[in-house]
């Protein structure tokens, strides 16, 4: 196990070397630079921007300046926020993102699941049909029309809640389910559907046949094997919400990775765009590590020796 | 079945859920007032307004977006400032200099400021000349890098020190000594000129010239901007700065001027224009602009046609041509596609009635707004019969006909609205080019467009801030490449000319002979349309507001519920 984990660090570190370099190259290669704009600076100007921001230099110089420079932990300063280094600014977005993430992603699985095997427990009567209708709407809608949708409701005509921003509990509630609606109904028609499959399998039948409690049947039984795929999908799917937070933080004002995302690349902040892709890069590595150090734990026929 | 209890279980789990994320609202939690409150007579007098994102950066040496002038504004002051109508006032400096007072020079090169008793900053001390000697200079050196440093080459050794990028530490110190900024003493400035400028006193207005505090620099480093450390010698100070998502403002007891009335201002940065007008009308933001294209309908509604606010700013639009490039090098095209464009209507269908036609480059407000500048306003029969003298009757011959635009806002649908007018009056297939905003902007920069959109606000209200840079031969921001000798002529003239009443009829003349030229079809001019909360009162609007309305004169307004 322990090897097995090294060798996964170690290819995430590639994998992140790898996507560092193809970024770099591509926001080069992307026309317009964070200088270009429609108030045209004069030249001086341009080069005195250049100089300070070692944009002067051969791209491969630039290159190997930055990675040297990341792997001490100094992302950079940003080109739009000019007197504030990267590291500060994604340390303050960081949580605000992550409590999104983190809020949503427990939504999705304490609805999906409870969902998903009500209904496949339930095999068409009204309860299944309910919640396969909606776990069809939810995974139709696209999140920002749905987060739209609430702001009108519970801000607009309601009162009830802010239309954005941070801060309180109330502030997250609507970004939560929002960002949360697509990948509970996701979980909802995997769990049904997963659950729907072991319980024909014939070792379900002998469980039964020994006599077993129904409710040992199914927590120890049925669902502990059910589960794996839902497991399975919850590394993408919390990557996703991760990354699924660009337009949500965008419709709810909530000052998090996403937005500093979206406004790097508009800008062409250079330092900015690397440093949230090394966050997101990250992120998604080692969630996909756990998951996979987690199936070892749920499937026991998995072994990493 | 014996697991039904775990099915009923479930289902309701999951329900219960989604419905309990609503409750902590509902039970009257009103820990959160802005988003419950409703209006009342007791409340105090804080003001909520929308910045539309986090600003850039507030170092007033390194700032030059609107939301970060909106900021700059509150906490620190200039020597000299706008009133209203934009004429110069003395702020911190106790008067405008002139020839007269011994302020200027008699030959217009050495400006002497004399600094105002009163003038204190948050922490109580005095302004000092040192503190904007050492600002200006700071603005100027190469390795700060400020965008808006080539305003004040003009400043005597000033375009030598930013310009030595490369140079060593000595070599830079040298230079940096050679500015001409001089504290004489600790309420004297005195700045010399490379030449005498009939415009130097608004660029003294403007934020890259306000006092910063070495001191405090050099203690904080990059941070100094940080809420607590940022200190300013403005009527408010900044209290609280939660990146990405607010800033809050609060008087500065210490400040010299008119004491601010409102206790609290609160800058929110909504960056998605519909989240913030939902977030108007549930009271949580005092002003705000309604998402585009919704102005009729705002006017239609009873509640909030009454909070309508509407003024014209300082901002032009319109579309340049690459005049070196066929078959906008010839004038008779450029004529002929000006007279085609019915401009009163693109106001009123796409821009919802919001804005002026434009045909004078300078904007009303400014001077040397002249509406008849160019004179080939929307005249079909004329459109045609340029294009027919330009041997191209009826289009018959005329080369494919591009126009770029970024791809953001209304603009897909001025596209349209020019391909159509085109179409119909001109008979010419315009083809359209969308673009990603950077890359619309490297390919203007470069010169390489043959006909695209383009807008200028001011930095100051003077044709001197509107025409040379646009028109002038070789200009930094002239990217149709129009040169024309008799315009440089009148532009020289204008530039030397201390004379106000003459100079600014020699840039009047000017303006005439650049639009004569058609380098670009005026389109229009800006207007700003807001919704402003009937308790906000005394607000005063600018043509020159920064990102939020009125925000030049905040520490004029108060609530009144």
């Amino acid at each position: 196990m322990t090897k097995y984990v090294a060798k996964r660090i170690m290819w995430m570190l590639v994998t992140m070397l790898f996507v560092t370099f193809i970024t770099f190259s591509l926001m080069h290669l992307v026309p317009g630079g964070p200088w270009d704009r429609e108030k045209t600076l004069p030249p001086a100007v341009v080069e005195a921007l250049n100089a300070k921001y070692g944009l002067d230099e051969p791209f491969f110089v630039q290159y190997g300046n930055y990675i040297w420079n990341a792997v001490q932990g100094d992302l950079g300063i940003s080109y739009i926020y000019q007197d504030r280094n990267i590291t500060d600014i994604i340390a303050q977005g960081l949580p605000k993102t992550a409590l999104l993430g983190g809020v949503a992603f427990l939504l999705a699985i304490l609805i999906g699941i409870p969902l998903g095997m009500a209904a496949a427990l339930k095999q068409n009567t009204l309860i299944d049909y309910t919640s396969v209708g909606f776990a069809t709407v939810f995974a139709s809608i696209p999140g920002f029309i749905f987060g739209i949708f609430l702001i009108v409701i519970f801000s607009v005509m309601l009162h009830w809640l802010p239309t954005g921003g941070w801060g309180t509990p109330q502030h997250l509630i609507m970004p939560a389910i929002a960002l949360a609606a697509l990948p509970a109904a996701y979980t909802a028609r995997i769990t049904r559907a997963s659950m729907l499959e072991v319980v024909r399998q014939d070792y379900i039948r002998t469980a039964r046949a020994k006599g077993l409690r129904e409710r040992t049947i199914l927590l120890r039984h049925t669902l502990r094997n059910a589960l794996i795929p839902v497991v399975t999908i919850s590394g993408p799917e919390l990557a996703a919400l991760i990354s699924g937070s660009f337009i949500i933080e965008q419709v709810f004002a909530i000052p998090g990775i996403g937005r500093l995302f979206v406004q790097g690349v508009f800008q062409r902040d250079y330092s900015l765009i690397m440093g949230t892709i090394i966050f997101y890069a990250f992120a998604i590595a080692v969630v996909n590590l756990i998951v996979d150090i987690l199936y070892g734990v749920i499937d026991p026929r998995i072994r990493y020796d | 079945m014996k697991h039904k209890w775990l099915t009923k279980a479930g289902f309701m789990l999951a329900t219960v859920l989604a419905l309990a994320m609503f409750l902590p609202a509902c039970n009257g939690d009103t820990t959160d007032p802005t988003t419950t409150a409703p209006p009342t007579t007791a409340a105090p007098m804080e003001f909520t307004v929308n910045l539309g994102g986090e600003p850039a950066q507030i170092d007033p040496n390194l700032a030059s977006w609107a939301a970060e002038r909106s900021v700059i504004g509150l906490v620190f002051e200039g020597l000299l400032g706008f009133n209203q109508d934009l004429t110069l006032k003395a702020v911190v400096a106790d008067a405008i200099p002139t020839v007269a007072n011994g302020g200027i020079s008699a030959d217009g090169k050495t400006y002497t400021f004399k600094i105002k008793t009163a003038a204190t900053w948050s922490d109580g001390t005095k302004v000092t000349a040192q503190q904007f000697e050492y600002s200006i200079k700071r603005m100027l050196n190469p390795d700060l890098a400020a965008e808006y440093a080539s305003f004040y080459w003009i400043i005597k050794g000033g375009e030598a020190y930013y310009s030595a990028v490369s140079a060593t530490a000595t070599e830079k110190a040298t230079l940096k000594a050679a500015v001409g900024v001089t504290a004489v003493d600790a309420s004297t400035l005195r700045i010399t000129l490379e030449r005498s400028s009939p415009t130097f006193l608004q660029l003294m207005a403007l934020w890259p010239v306000y006092p910063v505090r070495e001191d405090v620099i050099t203690a904080n480093g990059a941070t100094w901007t940080e809420a607590g450390k940022y200190l300013g010698n403005g009527p408010y100070i900044l209290k609280e700065w939660v990146h990405q998502d607010h800033m809050t403002f609060t008087p500065n007891t210490n400040y010299w001027g008119t004491k601010p009335k409102l206790t609290k201002i609160t800058y929110k940065m909504i960056t998605d224009i519909n989240a913030a007008f939902a977030a108007y009308k549930n009271n949580e933001l005092d002003i705000t602009a309604p998402p585009g294209g919704t102005e009729k309908t705002v006017l239609a509604d009873p509640v909030l046609s009454k909070e309508v606010v509407r003024y014209a700013e300082l901002v032009t639009f319109a579309m340049q041509f690459n005049v070196t490039a066929a078959p906008f090098d010839n004038v008779k095209v450029r004529q002929a596609f000006s007279a085609a464009i019915d401009r009163s209507i693109y106001i009123d269908q796409i821009r919802n009635g919001v804005g002026q036609v434009a045909l004078s480059w300078i904007p009303p407000g400014m001077p040397g707004y002249d509406p008849a500048a160019n004179q080939y306003g929307f005249n079909p029969t004329k459109a045609k019969q340029l294009l027919a003298e330009a041997g191209y009757p009826n289009a018959v011959g005329l080369p494919t006909v591009k126009f770029q635009y970024a791809n953001t806002g209304s603009n897909p649908q001025l596209a349209e609205f020019l391909q159509e007018q085109l179409r119909v009056n001109l008979g010419v297939t315009l083809v359209l080019e969308p673009m990603e905003s950077k890359a619309f902007s490297q390919m203007v920069n470069e010169e390489k467009h043959t006909w695209a959109f383009f807008g200028w606000g001011a930095d100051y209200p003077d044709p001197d801030n509107w025409l040379p840079e646009i028109f002038g031969t070789g200009g930094g921001v002239n990217h149709t490449l129009y040169s024309s000798a008799a315009f440089d002529a009148k532009m020289a003239q204008a530039m030397a000319e201390l004379d106000n009443t003459k100079r600014l009829a020699f840039w009047a003349e000017a303006q005439k002979i650049a639009l004569e030229d058609v380098p670009m079809v005026t389109l229009f001019h800006r207007e700003r349309f807001v919704l402003v909360k009937p308790w906000v009162k005394g607000l005063k609007t600018t043509g020159m507001d920064g990102q939020i309305a009125g925000d030049q004169f905040y520490n004029e307004v108060y609530i009144q519920k």
